[in-house]
């Protein structure tokens, strides 16, 4: 196995594992390293439920990803390892991972996504002090298990919040970008709290909906027309409890022009993406850099879409910047062919 | 807190005190007027479902407040107040009491269907105007219109004798809505009417007014149809 025949892959979540199995259907050598002990990034760490726009169930979804790369003779797979030491320079890195062995590779595509906003650093909107608010990749979850039920007693909540731009959109917290995608999965999981619980109303607090491109009809109207979710233009103020248990969203509804108190049982917070936590250790690393809210840096925007500041080495998914499960499946095939493509111009300067 | 705009203060929500110690501090005088606060505490989860069961108002959920309607209004232009936006998305919510705020201006929708046409997610705010109309009539929050009064009669006289009397439904109806049996216009079409003396019709009105025909074996025939008619009513608005 020669630099010249091989790309490191950095992250198996969906970009990774596309970006792999590009590269080993052009014949070319894939070695994956993931820091996680599992295959499948956020959608399988996370328990993701049933995924935008698909339906399908993450598990299925994703694994059939993973196993498409797992049964490839031309990928090989470090997990529970990192690259801790990179050498070398475009057609010839080689990398040091954290478990001692050695890389030799031509080109490297980073599929290292993102972090989930941390709702702690939202206090005032109860996560953290009250059982019964969660985040939207814990309510996923419980969706996972068939049941909508308030973590606190058990209940059958009669109503549920959700909450947009949690970690987005948000200077105050330094978030001043828009997640992209929480729009669509709340309306979605609006649907699927609904469709397991059809006792359960579901409100939408919202700023605006983005719900982009196909998605318009398919999650927001359908969310709206067909399962009843009802949506609010109200940035919420806190969240509180009341003496009865029950939760209290306070804010102001701009449509009405009025503060509101509204009494609910589960309040869910639509977090969004952060650069992935590891992004200043990861620049270091591979000696790229970083774009101003510190998501991986792009060279440029036309002709090498998927290139980072430093030659050799790609980028593809949420560790640019917020992105869908899709289009990370995208990048990670334009990202792998780049890659290869490299690997090409190698050999024929070699032979 | 500013003020920014002083129409949102309902008068009932003002409280003025000719004496007030507020922390051991005497604000008596013109310091001591209060406005407290438009907290708006739930909502009333069935209103829309309500209001969906009148004809037009169906498509009411579907409305995600881009104001299209408003800004295409008629009697937005004339009174700012007239706000079609505004008074669905109470009703989606369930905002009942803030909607009830409006109800003496709702029936002026004039019907040009402006908003209908426009509306991109086909909501027929009109319909919704004509539903929440007669939603408040229905339940006695507007006085009822002349043209309610007049089918009340109408309906009213068909039960009871199985037929209608045009004498009688036209003097139900100035008695229902209020006006005076005996009106300029009237005297003047009796007066026309006697004029070449038809003697036959005359008698007939006469004894249609004295004996009250009914149809034949009409029996408990209203009976029933109003029973119909009442749970028929429960039914569409209430299920």
């Amino acid at each position: 196995m020669s630099a010249q025949d091989t790309v490191l892959v950095v992250g198996a979540g969906p970009a990774g594992l596309s970006a792999a199995a590009t590269i080993a259907s052009m014949g070319k050598k894939a070695v994956v390293v993931e820091k996680e002990d599992v295959l499948g990034g956020a959608p399988i760490i996370s328990g993701y439920a049933k995924l935008v726009p698909s339906g399908e169930w993450a598990k299925d979804a994703i694994g059939r990803m993973v196993s498409r790369v797992e049964g490839d003779g031309n990928v090989t797979i470090h997990k529970s390892s990192k690259v801790s030491k990179l050498e070398g320079e475009a057609g010839n890195f080689t990398a040091t991972l954290s478990n001692g062995d050695k890389v030799e590779a031509g080109s490297i595509v980073l599929g290292t996504g993102f972090t989930h906003f941390d709702s702690i650093n939202k206090p005032e909107w109860g996560f953290g002090t009250y059982e019964d608010v969660l985040t939207t990749s814990q309510m996923e979850q419980m969706v996972g298990t068939g049941q909508i039920r308030c973590p606190s007693d058990g209940r059958v909540p009669e109503r549920v919040a959700i909450l947009l731009c949690v970690g987005s959109r948000d200077r105050q917290i330094g978030r001043e970008w828009c997640s992209k995608i929480c729009c669509t999965v709340s309306t979605n999981l609006a649907m699927e709290i609904k469709e397991i619980s059809p006792s359960t109303d579901v409100f939408i607090y919202y700023m605006d909906i983005r719900t982009f491109g196909l998605y318009e009809d398919k999650f927001y109207w359908k969310s709206q027309e067909e399962f009843k979710t009802k949506f609010v233009k109200a940035r919420i103020a806190e969240v509180t409890k009341s003496p009865d248990g029950r939760l209290l969203v306070k804010g102001e509804d701009t449509l009405v022009k009025r503060p509101i108190v509204i009494p609910m049982d589960i309040v869910v917070h639509a977090i969004g993406m952060d650069p992935n936590a590891l992004n200043p250790e990861i620049a270091k690393t591979f000696g790229i850099g970083l774009e101003k809210h510190g998501f991986i840096d792009r060279a440029e925007q036309y002709t090498n879409s998927q290139g980072t500041t430093r030659k050799g080495i790609y980028v593809c998914g949420a560790a640019t910047g917020p992105e869908d499960i899709d289009t990370s499946i995208a990048q990670g095939q334009s990202a792998g062919s780049r890659a290869v493509a490299d690997l090409f111009g190698l050999q024929k300067v070699a032979s | 807190m500013a003020i920014h705009e002083k129409t949102l203060i309902d008068p009932d929500r003002i409280l003025q005190h000719d004496h007030l110690v507020v922390d051991g501090v005497d604000v008596s005088g013109s310091w001591n007027t209060m406005i407290t606060p438009r907290t708006l505490t739930d909502y009333e989860e069935n209103f829309e479902k309500i209001i969906q069961s009148y004809s037009g108002g169906e498509n009411v959920h579907r409305c995600w407040q881009c104001g299209s309607c408003t800004n295409s209004c008629t009697m937005y232009a004339q009174n700012v107040d007239f706000n079609p936006r505004y008074w669905i998305y109470l009703i989606r919510l369930g905002l009942k009491a803030e909607l009830l705020k409006d109800k003496d201006i709702i029936w002026q929708c004039v019907s040009c269907n402006k908003c209908t046409n426009i509306c991109p997610k086909d909501v027929r705010p009109e319909g919704v105007m004509k539903a929440t109309a007669h939603w408040l009539e229905d339940n006695g929050l507007t006085p009822k219109t002349l043209s309610t009064h007049f089918d009340e009669e109408f309906t009213h006289q068909c039960i009871e004798f199985g037929r209608i009397e045009d004498t009688e439904v036209m003097m139900g109806f100035f008695k229902r809505s209020n006006q005076p049996l005996v009106q300029a216009w009237i005297v003047e079409f009796g007066k026309r009417l006697s004029k070449g003396l038809p003697l036959g019709q005359l008698a007939k009105m006469g004894m249609n007014v004295v004996f009250r025909p009914k149809t034949k074996s009409w029996g408990k025939t209203g009976e029933v149809l109003a029973e119909y008619v009442k749970a028929q009513k429960e039914a569409a608005h209430h299920g």
